[in-house]
């Protein structure tokens, strides 16, 4: 009789949770939920809650203009990936299980990897629940030529369209005759020394590459001393670079301890952990950035710096980047396009979209789903109108604008061939 | 020969440095047996305590208060911590030392945020002292330097020559001894691991605002400070001095040459042409795998000489 009577419990409780998770899926009918997969935790989770941040606002946005489909409202769903990549796949199921249609990820090309096969497979086997992948920042450029998918699609320039923003801004001064290239050993770093070799024989044929290395990443070299040594032995002017975290701010802080007379050109320079530990000694060094964005060029679209200033109301952050923005914008135009937010659907309509960009009009190419934009390059200087903040911190240290790279610039071939449902 | 000077000098700075850290490591290891996992995590905590402290004040208090302050969180540590974990023996300590710096790791993260924080050089100290091959050298660098060895000579003599010194090492192999004769050994350990840690705290006070101060420097600086005092000859100050400085000098001749390493691949039959993954192996230089030859020398070493350099007992 007791067990009986346990069995009837337990079923109790089984079909009680059924249907609590049949009546969320049914509130989920009213919210569109769009997965956020990004480290929430551990050593580099503050980069994963700035991107949560930005498309919360950037979703909050939409949905004070009024939503999507005459009034369903977006929602962020963070789903904490800690930055390891059996997470990232559990969250995937997740995102599955909560019937997600979108997620985003952009920190990190392993996991971006990772989540575009997932992908691929999950919905070439449940063509009726295919989940699509908005790629905020990972910057393989393989995940637009070789590595293509229907259901990816990148917001951000590739590593070879940042590389073609630099080398193009270094063919406009003169003053550079000898470059020194220093990069991270590992998939990132080699595929920027390669677009870097193959663009500058193109666009920079006047100028010599006198140094081309690859170091251990990831913090691993403490004294960049030799280097410098090195940097200063060989003649260069300019240090063309791809290093981000500590590979970067090490090289940056010795070069400028060592007053080492050259120029840097880098992807990654200007993000806030970056700026956060050059120290005092930043301005020292002439270090320049890559990027769609910052907040004090002179001709933004007004629609992005009201962004920055909303974002900067809300969390005394300064506004880094614009994609996170455009991305939001750009899903909720394919949904109201689509009339539906169905994948398929969702997807045909971004192919080809337009948006005003910050600088400009920006377009998801449709061959092979990789956004096509302007980029500038701008310097880090103590002469700024709108500092660096960060949490309500000052930089006291800004970018100003070199020179703008124009969409034709950035447009570069690609080997993709795509396979459309 | 100019370059191999040059590297000398630049491997020397960084070897002292690493010196500093590896300092107090085999001086608790030495005289307490108790190999300490969560030392770089004190080394960050001098970092971020100079910060905080120089902030208000200005880096010369901090240069004094900041190790201080690490040296008697790392005598309470002791006291409160591992001294009951003591009964279960080395390896519950070890585990606890390990656990230890995760959760230092936590706590600056907390307080500290997961950025960089923006600890300086001072500006007195921050000016050129010489240029050499074209780069210039702070006062600050030379004063790094000049605490390094500052610190060794005052711990050799501290340790050898006096009174204290004698109890210190009396009191590790002859405890019951030493108790007799009315000395409270129980403390001199806890001293002798607030001192230890207090020296990564002068580490990190000097060599955070060279390094960069963030939450991650404690892992990225922790193993290669076990290499030092492996191949030194754990607890053998001299030994730690050593190896300290041959890695500090390796690593820059390493990169300052970067000499092929393609005639050790050619011996196994590797093909100047080959594809793939040997194709990497082929274009490989002393340069890009410079951080690694410390782990190298620490493999070497136990396989060769267990001790280390000038160890007094296996590891």
């Amino acid at each position: 009789m007791r067990i009986l009577a346990t069995i009837a419990c337990l079923t109790g409780l089984v079909v009680g949770g059924f249907f609590a998770a049949a009546s969320t899926s049914a509130s989920a009918a009213e919210n569109i939920k769009i997965g956020l997969i990004e480290p929430l935790s551990g050593p580099i989770a503050a980069v994963g809650t700035d991107a949560l941040q930005a498309f919360e606002t950037a979703a909050e946005q939409v949905n004070a203009a009024g939503g999507v489909l005459g009034g369903q409202m977006l929602e962020i769903v963070p789903l904490d990936n800690a930055m390891s990549a059996e997470k990232t796949t559990q969250q995937l199921k997740k995102a599955v299980d909560l019937g997600l249609k979108y997620v985003i990820q952009g920190i990190g090309s392993n996991h971006a990897l990772n989540i575009i096969q997932f992908v691929n497979k999950h919905n070439k086997r449940n063509p009726d629940k295919a989940l699509m992948f908005l790629n905020h920042s990972a910057v393989t450029t393989a995940f637009t030529n070789e590595l293509c998918s229907f259901w990816h699609f990148r917001f951000d320039a590739n590593v070879d369209q940042k590389v073609a923003g630099l080398v193009t801004q270094m063919s406009r001064d003169s003053s550079i005759k000898k470059v020194y290239m220093i990069n991270q050993n590992y998939a990132y770093g080699k595929s920027f020394q390669s677009a870097a070799r193959a663009i500058m024989k193109e666009r920079t044929p006047g100028i010599e590459l006198v140094g081309d290395e690859l170091i251990v990443p990831f913090g691993k070299v403490q004294d960049f001393t030799p280097f410098i040594a090195k940097i200063k032995a060989s003649g260069a002017d300019t240090v063309l670079t791809g290093n981000w975290g500590p590979d970067l701010v090490r090289l940056i802080k010795f070069s400028a301890g060592a007053n080492l007379p050259v120029q840097f050109y880098t992807i990654y320079g200007g993000l806030t952990s970056s700026v956060a530990g050059y120290g005092a000694d930043a301005h020292k060094v002439a270090l320049k950035q890559v990027n769609e964005y910052h907040e004090n060029h002179d001709g933004l679209s007004a629609d992005s710096v009201a962004f920055g200033d909303t974002y900067m109301a809300k969390y005394k952050d300064t506004w880094y980047s614009d994609r996170q923005r455009w991305l939001i914008l750009m899903l909720a135009e394919a949904i109201d396009k689509a009339g539906s937010d169905d994948p398929i659907a969702v997807g045909k309509a971004l192919e080809g979209l337009t948006l005003d960009g910050p600088l400009g009009e920006v377009e998801m190419r449709a061959s092979d789903h990789q956004i096509q934009l302007q980029l500038m390059v701008s310097s880090l200087t103590r002469d700024y109108s709108r500092p660096i903040m960060y949490k309500g911190n000052d930089f006291k240290i800004a970018f100003a604008t070199d020179g703008v790279i124009s969409r034709q610039d950035t447009t570069l071939p690609t080997t993709c061939d795509m396979k459309r449902p | 020969m100019e370059v191999f000077v040059f590297s000398l000098f630049n491997g020397v700075l960084y070897g002292m440095l690493l010196f500093l850290l590896a300092s107090g490591l085999t001086l608790i290891f030495s005289m307490m047996g108790v190999l300490n996992f969560a030392h770089a995590s004190f080394f960050m905590l001098g970092a971020y305590f100079a910060y905080q402290i120089s902030q208000p004040l200005g880096f010369w208090p901090a240069l004094i208060a900041a190790p201080i302050l690490v040296g008697v969180l790392g005598a309470a540590v002791e006291r409160y911590a591992l001294r009951p974990v003591h009964r279960f023996g080395h390896v519950a300590e070890l585990l606890f030392t390990f656990g230890l710096a995760f959760v230092i790791e936590e706590v600056v993260q907390m307080i500290w945020g997961k950025v960089p924080v923006p600890y300086d050089v001072p500006p007195s100290l921050n000016v050129t002292a010489f240029a050499w091959q074209g780069l210039d050298y702070s006062v600050y660098r030379l004063f790094m330097l000049l605490i390094s060895v500052g610190i060794f000579v005052a711990l050799f003599f501290g340790l050898t020559r006096t009174r204290i010194g004698l109890i210190i090492r009396a009191s590790l192999t002859h405890p019951h001894m030493v108790a007799s004769l009315g000395h409270d050994v129980p403390k001199v350990f806890m001293w002798t691991f607030g001192v230890g840690c207090a020296l990564a705290g002068v580490a990190g006070v000097i060599g955070g605002n060279v390094l960069g101060t963030e939450p991650g420097m404690a892992i990225q600086l922790g193993p290669i400070v076990f290499v030092v005092i492996v191949v030194g000859g754990l607890g053998s100050l001299g030994g730690a001095l050593i190896a300290s400085l041959l890695i500090g000098v390796l690593n820059n001749m390493a990169i300052s040459y970067d000499f092929s390493l393609y005639p050790i691949f050619s011996l196994l039959g590797v093909e100047r042409e080959a594809e793939g993954i040997l194709a990497d192996l082929v274009s490989l230089t002393t340069g890009a795998i410079a951080p690694l030859v410390p782990y190298l020398l620490l493999v070497l070493m136990l396989i060769l000489r267990p001790r280390g350099l000038f160890g007094t007992r296996d590891v």
